[in-house]
């Protein structure tokens, strides 16, 4: 085997690869040279630059087979946990279905995932975890509880695993909370009249996010309004939360989940 | 004047605080407690008076309905408190738990709240009543259990997002309690050897936490600095 093990190239994963923010970090890792796994629901168009495994990850008996899956590929030295789902609304008309399934996509698949692969030895020494979390992890999001409280759920997880993970793998947690972007999922979730133009584009964040990653940054917030919004929210996230309210769920003009 | 006697629903109140508070607000109240034994192992340890359902969590959508069906029953068409307690976690080696640790810390501890949060506020509403959501200094991160601590971030984004959303309606709250003298950590799987000497009494804990309750501010901390500041010695009755 030797020469060709070492000059396979290195293993990343990304999952939620098929669209928006997931779709960019696999073009940048795989333009970087690694092998991506793209993990989606849905099939990703033409011409992917990763090899597409197909997953449901709001059902649990295929995140668990996902796993063996993963561990026969690996080990991973960049593993991206990007995919996730909204449900905007107030939060006692959104079907308890579509709360469950969020946190099932946005919180327990990636922690099942990380530990997993944690567990299997699929980590490479020297690898960069990503938990994609959201800005509003600063400050509370009315109008999307259920979402908020999921990425909060994440990012704190992620913070949890950061020394552990050092120690017992010898890999780099980070958390990345991005902004609005300018995607398909903030398209469909934002009020009526937002300024998509404000968005920042996928590829740049992507790229801003993999930087601080490599760097070994624990909290990342790409751009420079994510990281004053951040302090801000920090100091005083009650007042700003009301801010939230007044600009997001007052101004909700439909339920999407 | 006595206060006007509530009804309040209290998850996981089969014992530690959630026990300890249920046995300060009998009498007094309406209480009907949730939780994951048999009536048979439930009963005995609830004072007379007390409703029970048996309601696992860890099936939040199955466990949301066997509550909410318990409320009919008893006639309850409001609610005014509504106490999220129930909890659990595990004390794992490596920051890495196994897939059923993660899913059980996470449909107790945050899915299950957020389906019960959302079945009973038209109870809640009717009352004017108040949520609150039982949380973890460890909401801030903890390489021990990180399912947990995640858990509780979680129910902590919940409050601050609800707290917008229903106010003037429903008083939605978050209260983290610091390191308590209950059974939970040896559930855990983790002992805390001598320094649970030093925890708070879950007595004590029950005190602060009816008077959080009663105060209705969020979120609240109820650790070491109110405890041997005297925090339960004067804290607010329900
Ligand atoms: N003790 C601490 O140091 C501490 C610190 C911070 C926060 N807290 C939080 O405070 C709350 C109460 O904890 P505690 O210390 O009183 O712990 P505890 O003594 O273990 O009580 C937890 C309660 O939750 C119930 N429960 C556990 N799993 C359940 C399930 N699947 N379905 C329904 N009920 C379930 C337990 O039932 P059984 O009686 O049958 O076991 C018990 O009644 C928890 O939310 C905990 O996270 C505790």
């Amino acid at each position: 085997m030797g020469r060709e093990a070492v000059s396979a190239p290195p293993n990343a994963l990304v999952t939620g690869a098929s669209a928006g923010l997931g779709r960019a970090f696999a073009e940048r890792l795989a333009a970087d040279g690694f092998a991506v796994t793209g993990i989606d629901r849905d099939a990703p168009g033409a011409d992917p630059p990763f090899d597409h495994v197909r997953c449901d990850l709001a059902d649990p008996g295929a995140v668990d087979a996902l796993v063996g899956e993963l561990a026969a590929r690996g080990p991973f030295n960049w593993v991206v946990l990007n995919a996730g789902i909204s449900a905007t609304g107030p939060f006692e008309m959104i079907p308890p279905g579509a709360h469950a399934r969020l946190l099932a996509i946005n919180t327990e698949a990636p922690i099942v995932l990380t530990a997993g692969l944690a567990a299997a030895g699929a980590l490479a020494p020297g690898a960069r975890l990503v938990f994609v979390s959201s800005l509003s992890h600063f400050t509370g999001y009315p109008g999307a509880a259920s979402y908020g409280a999921s990425k909060d759920a994440l990012a704190v997880y992620a913070k949890s695993i950061r020394a552990p993970f050092k120690k017992a793998y010898g890999v780099s947690v980070s958390v990345a909370c991005p902004g609005p972007l300018r995607t398909d999922h903030a398209a469909r979730h934002a009020p009526e009249g937002a300024d998509a133009e404000k968005r920042m584009p996928p590829y740049e964040a992507a790229r801003r996010i993999l930087a601080g990653a490599q760097r070994g940054k624990a909290m990342i917030t790409p751009g420079a309004g994510a990281t004053v919004f951040a302090f801000i929210g920090g100091l005083a996230p009650g007042p700003v939360t009301s801010v939230m309210k007044r600009i997001i769920y007052d101004k909700l003009d439909r339920s999407v989940f | 004047m006595a206060a006007a006697r509530r009804r309040i629903v209290i998850t996981g109140g089969t014992s530690g605080i959630g026990l300890a508070l249920v046995r300060r607000l009998a009498g007094r109240h309406d209480i009907l407690v949730a939780g994951r034994r048999d009536d048979a192992d439930a009963l005995p340890v609830l004072p007379e008076g007390v409703r029970y359902v048996h309601a696992p969590l860890t099936d939040p959508e199955a466990a949301t309905r066997a509550i909410a069906e318990a409320l009919l029953k008893a006639g309850w068409v409001k609610l005014d408190n509504l106490i999220l307690n129930a909890g659990t976690g595990f004390a794992v080696e490596g920051g890495t738990e196994t897939a059923a640790q993660v899913r059980d810390t996470l449909a107790v501890n945050l899915t299950a709240s957020v389906l019960l949060a959302r079945a009973l506020f038209p109870w809640l509403d009717k009352a004017a009543g108040t949520l609150t959501l039982v949380g973890s200094v460890a909401h801030t991160g903890q390489g021990l259990f990180p399912a947990y601590a995640a858990s509780k971030a979680g129910l902590h984004g919940l409050a601050r997002a609800l707290r917008a959303e229903w106010a003037g309606r429903v008083a939605v709250q978050i209260v983290h309690p610091g390191p308590t003298r209950t059974e939970m950590h040896q559930k855990a799987g983790h002992d805390p050897g001598r320094l649970r000497t030093i925890f708070i009494p879950a007595d004590s804990m029950a005190v602060m936490l009816e008077g959080a309750i009663a105060a209705r501010r969020s979120p609240v901390t109820l650790s070491f600095g109110r405890y041997w500041t005297g925090g339960a010695a004067w804290g607010g009755k329900l």
